[in-house]
């Protein structure tokens, strides 16, 4: 029996964590395919080879290691791409997510193995271990969305869903009950309620966005001169919390990064270190690899000298700063200032990477920009399967505006709407749908 | 007594299931008998005189692309039409026809006597004849024993059927008709897994006895819609309309008074009766607040005063029936012909079903209509083609035909019964259907005709009829694809009529047909557009397909990827307490079910996904188990 798969499957393989290499697994008929668009070519099979990672743009989201194995010959015995990166979550995650992008689908737990499995990759004696595994998983899985789905977001979940039903079943009850003297969904009725659920799903996203951002944190890219003190600064900001040196042994790489956690957010830092080589260069190639490694960060932090202010060297790395993503200045020594120094405190924070002065206000600073507004309660943790379910109902919705008039089209908007959402509730059949119906409207001439 | 002829294939039951089981198995070229209990009843609409409606009228056209008689039936019997949602899109327009009851009867008495391998046999059957679990034929009520390897029962509400009038109840299989008592009895004792359901029908009025003058007409749709892709609207009688009243607070003050009298309200009714479909009664209960509820005049025929008054289904005792109906405007002196009730009857739970509506018990024998649960002449037509084509495919050795649930509501209709089982009278709706954008009464022929042509139940005339169509369909969109239009050369004023704007680049018409707003005919007024097509089937066709593309390639992704689970079979003697991992609850669900392929456990509800991926697990070790051991 071969069991042809007809999608293709993505998914982080390495442990969530901080280690020094991330792999990034890709299983399934289009594997070569998305080699081809990522690597601009598609490797030898199991020869490793070192390249960067593109994104839409071509340009680099991270460079490592692809193997690529052929089917039968791999892990799960269909075409396989593996991309070892540079482990950072936030990297794995724009890597994970192009590969969705490129029509991939999200593995379930134990997908991988199962393929495996039904393609004869593992023998027969793992056989009941593979059961055994997949009943543990789905119980690990089904242990954490019942963590993840407690307190308000599965109210808001289950708000959101009660809306999407009672919507539906007004656009349903309209078309196989034309004859009835039924609430009529007319097009007013129908966007204000679209409205509502929009809203609804918007906030619910961006609950969810934050539980993701406490689980796999920020990118933040510390840039500036040579000599303002950006590893002093590092190293205070780390001091305090649990810092982990993840320095990538064996690369030669321009970008050191680390990850320190400010207030249980992982902020992963890319510590431009290579942009000191550059110095005597040609200044435009210093500004183009500035924001080439800029260009995948949250947020980029540009330590100036506050005693200097702002140079012209730092207006001209400003100048090469990528518009969409926000940036911060901050004046370090701060404690070498007279007191009567002009201080600039409408473009930046004044710290002191020496003293400490000032560093309580630069991380309010930063968990502002990342978006982390921290609520007593409503966070939860997020995955990365809320977070597609929720953006691909949100697209659905986007989409319903469209066809409003179209009470067919609004429906099959809505009935993909809520199979989306489905993936983290759960089934709801056609059935339960009649249900509603009958149980709102006298129906039966 | 054993009949001398032996038969392929053997129906019981001559209702919509039966009629179309019958054809539809000697259309496939088997000798066939059909059993009756009485030949004067072939093709009796026994509820409301109308065929199709929103989902129902989808079935119809399936029914009619398959060869089936229930279109051409109603076409030649229909005395009003109507296509029900014109004012939206196409997927969920449904036809919906009154028929004249006697004309419909003679259309499908006509049809069964003129089909060659097809004999009829007035006689009611009491017994099934079985050689170990394999159906060999049937005992009459004479003794008379017919044999055959294959038997399509259709016994409709006749099973141990019990009608209520108020607090009287009475043995019947319908009104004025005898009960199938003996059968029941026998098919109990086979163990299938039995239930009992109830539906109803409202009191008939004599026509003579309304005064129309006080209520609201309802004509038919002009132009008249045909049913049948072979039909025409100079095949239809006479036209009607019917008439539309209402009850009044005074009427279910009269309902109410006499609740205690109702069979429903005080127990004496055990079987589950449809929400779709309630009964006066349970409508003025459960929606106290609603002060009047809307009732259709349905004429019976052009040869007859009788009125189907439709919305007033009830089991209520007669006196309060006369009251009720005397309370409604138009009907103050009305005269019942004769009087409401409710039947309760057996029905087996099709879980129990394969998908070719094979029972799982007993080999050969064929389940179709309402002792599957299900309720309404299009669900029993639809059920009884598919029952015997895949009956006369069993005797020819052939694979059974069973439609997804992206093909036809036919699939959806068993697919649900198989899965899901039944609890109240199963009847179709547009939003059953996930692919209900494809799923369409206009390209019904264009999904099943070329299906039914393979499977031998497409004659030379309507094959002939559809290939010019298809053809004519696929030149137009060719062409379409072809002509250009440029934008230098459009007229603006062509460009704002027409598209609604200007056009930046060149498009194809067919392009510019893409576009919501564009229509074929407008299309065509564009100067370089060409000559349109003719046939209107044909421009509609290429419309339609063309609004609807987008959302069917979607539709087309997501089936693609569901696909490999519809043709993982899962092994008919699997045990499913020896799957490791699955709750014992799963494994009950699973031996109770017996899915014949994964995609069928999958929508089985409680069934999870890690359960599925257990199944699959499952699955790949039996088979390299028994490839070890060749």
């Amino acid at each position: 029996m071969s069991l042809p798969n007809t999608d293709t499957i993505a998914a982080i393989a390495t442990a969530q964590g901080r280690g020094g290499i991330g792999v990034v697994r890709i299983s399934g008929p289009s594997a070569a395919e998305l080699a081809a668009t990522m690597l601009g070519r598609i490797p030898e099979p199991r020869r490793a080879v070192f390249c960067d990672f593109q994104d839409e743009n071509l340009e680099t989201i991270d460079q490592g290691i692809a193997l690529y194995f052929q089917s039968p010959h791999s892990f799960t015995g269909e075409d396989v791409l593996e991309l070892q990166g540079h482990g950072g979550p936030a990297v794995l995650h724009l890597l994970l997510q192009r590969c969705l992008s490129l029509g991939a689908r999200l593995a379930e737990p134990g997908e991988f193995t199962r393929r495996a499995f039904l393609n004869d990759k593992i023998d027969l004696a793992q056989a009941e271990s593979v059961a055994d595994l997949i009943a543990a998983t789905t119980a690990e899985a089904a242990r954490s969305a019942m963590r993840s789905l407690h307190g308000e977001f599965s109210a808001e979940i289950n708000a959101l869903l009660e809306y999407l039903v009672k919507l539906r079943m007004l656009v349903e009850a309209m078309m196989d009950f034309p004859e009835e003297e039924i609430e009529v969904a007319d097009s007013v009725l129908c966007n204000s309620m679209l409205q509502s659920i929009r809203t609804k799903l918007q906030q619910t996203l961006a609950i969810a966005k934050q539980g993701c951002l406490l689980r796999e944190g920020a990118h933040v890219a510390l840039i500036g001169r040579p000599n303002v003190g950006k590893s002093s600064l590092l190293n205070r900001l780390s001091g305090g919390e649990v810092a982990l040196v993840s320095d990538v042994p064996g690369t030669t790489r321009d970008v050191i990064r680390e990850v320190i956690q400010i207030r249980g957010i992982p902020l992963h830092i890319m510590d431009t270190a290579g942009l000191r080589k550059s110095e005597d260069e040609v200044e435009n190639m210093g500004i183009a690899r500035t924001h080439q490694i800029v260009s995948r960060a949250d947020l980029i932090l540009l330590l100036l000298d506050g005693a200097q202010g702002c140079t012209a060297e730092d207006v001209g790395i400003i100048s090469g700063l990528p518009p969409d993503i926000p940036h911060l200045l901050v004046f370090n020594k701060s404690d070498l200032l007279e007191k009567d120094h002009d201080r600039d405190l409408k473009s930046g924070i004044y710290i002191s990477a020496k003293s400490g002065e000032g560093l309580d206000d630069l991380r309010e600073e930063i968990l502002k920009l990342i978006g982390w507004h921290h609520q007593e309660s409503g966070t939860f943790i997020a995955r990365e399967r809320h977070l597609v379910a929720l953006s691909e109902t949100l697209s659905h919705i986007n989409r319903a505006f469209i066809v409003l008039q179209n009470a067919e089209l609004l429906a099959e908007e809505l009935r993909l709407a809520q199979q989306a959402l489905g993936r983290i509730t759960g089934r709801f059949s056609p059935d339960d749908l009649l249900g509603e119906i009958f149980s709102n409207f006298c129906i039966g001439k | 007594m054993k009949f001398p002829d032996a038969f392929d294939v053997i129906v019981v039951g001559g209702g919509h299931a039966g009629t179309e089981a019958a054809l539809a198995s000697a259309r496939a070229g088997c000798k066939t008998l059909l059993l009756s209990h009485n030949i004067e009843t072939l093709g009796q609409m026994s509820c409301n005189p109308s065929i199709g409606g929103i989902g129902k009228g989808h079935l119809v056209r399936e029914v009619d692309a398959l060869g089936g008689a229930m279109a051409k039936a109603a076409d030649e019997s229909g005395i009003q039409f109507r296509i029900l949602n014109a004012s939206k899109g196409y997927a969920v327009r449904a036809t919906r026809a009154q028929a004249d009851r006697l004309l419909y009867k003679q259309a499908i008495r006509t049809m069964l006597e003129n089909q060659t391998n097809l004999w009829l046999f007035q006689q009611a059957v009491d017994d099934l004849l079985l050689e170990q679990d394999r159906v060999a034929g049937v005992i009459t009520q004479l003794g008379l024993r017919f044999y055959s390897s294959a038997v399509v029962l259709t016994a409709g509400t006749f099973l141990a059927g019990l009608i209520h009038v108020g607090q009287s109840n009475y043995q019947a299989g319908r009104a004025g008709d005898p009960p199938a008592i003996s059968l029941a009895h026998r098919l109990r004792e086979l163990k299938l897994p039995v239930g009992r359901l109830k539906t109803g029908t409202p009191p008939r009025i004599d026509g003579r006895t309304i005064n129309y003058s006080l209520l609201k007409e309802q004509p038919g749709d002009n132009p008249r819609p045909v049913f049948s892709f072979m039909g025409n609207a100079d095949q239809h009688p006479r036209q009607i309309p019917c008439w539309i009243t209402e009850t009044s607070e005074q009427t279910h003050e009269i309902i109410r008074k006499g609740l205690d009298r109702s069979p429903l309200f005080t127990g004496v009714i055990e079987g589950i009766g449809p929400r779709y479909c309630p009964s006066i009664e349970d409508k003025i209960t459960r929606f106290a607040d609603k002060a009047s509820h809307q009732i259709f005049l349905e004429p019976e025929g052009l040869t007859t005063h009788e009125v189907y008054p439709n919305g007033i289904s009830t089991s209520l005792p007669f006196d309060v029936q006369l009251d009720l109906v005397r309370s409604i405007k138009g009907m103050e002196n009305a005269h019942i012909l004769r009087p409401g009730y409710a039947i309760e009857y057996d029905y087996f739970n099709p879980c129990g079903l394969k998908s070719s509506l094979e029972t799982k018990a007993i080999n050969g024998l064929f389940f179709a209509g309402q002792i599957n649960g299900t309720t309404g002449y299009e669900e029993a037509a639809a059920q009884g083609l598919l029952a015997g084509l895949n009956a006369a495919l069993q005797i020819r050795e052939m694979d059974a035909w069973c439609p997804r649930r992206d093909e036809a509501y036919l699939g959806v209709l068993v697919d649900d019964l198989i899965t899901q089982g039944v609890s109240e009278p199963y009847r179709m709706f547009t939003s059953r259907a996930e692919y209900r954008l494809q799923l369409r009464e206009d390209n019904a022929d264009l999904r099943l005709t070329e299906i039914g042509r393979k499977l031998g139940i497409i004659d030379e005339n309507r094959w002939a009829a559809f290939e010019r169509k298809r053809e004519a369909i696929a030149a137009e969109q060719e062409r379409l694809r072809s002509v250009w239009v440029n934008p230098r050369i459009l007229p603006r004023e062509d460009a704002e009529r027409v598209l609604g704007k200007n056009i930046e680049r060149e498009y194809s018409l067919y392009e510019l047909l893409l576009r919501p707003n564009v229509n074929y005919v407008g299309l065509m007024t564009l100067p370089g557009a060409g000559i349109a097509v003719e046939d209107k089937k044909v421009s509609e066709q290429v419309e339609i397909q063309a609004k609807y593309q987008g959302y069917i390639e979607r539709q087309h992704a997501e089936i693609k990827s569901g696909e490999i689970n519809e043709t993982l079979r899962l092994p008919e003697a699997m045990d499913y307490r020896e799957v490791r991992g699955l709750s014992i609850e799963v494994q009950q669900k699973l031996n109770q079910h017996k899915p014949e392929t994964i995609g069928q456990a999958a929508r089985i509800s409680g069934i999870t996904p890690a359960a599925i991926s257990l199944l699959l697990v499952h699955l790949k070790r039996g088979f390299r188990d028994g490839k070890r051991s060749d």
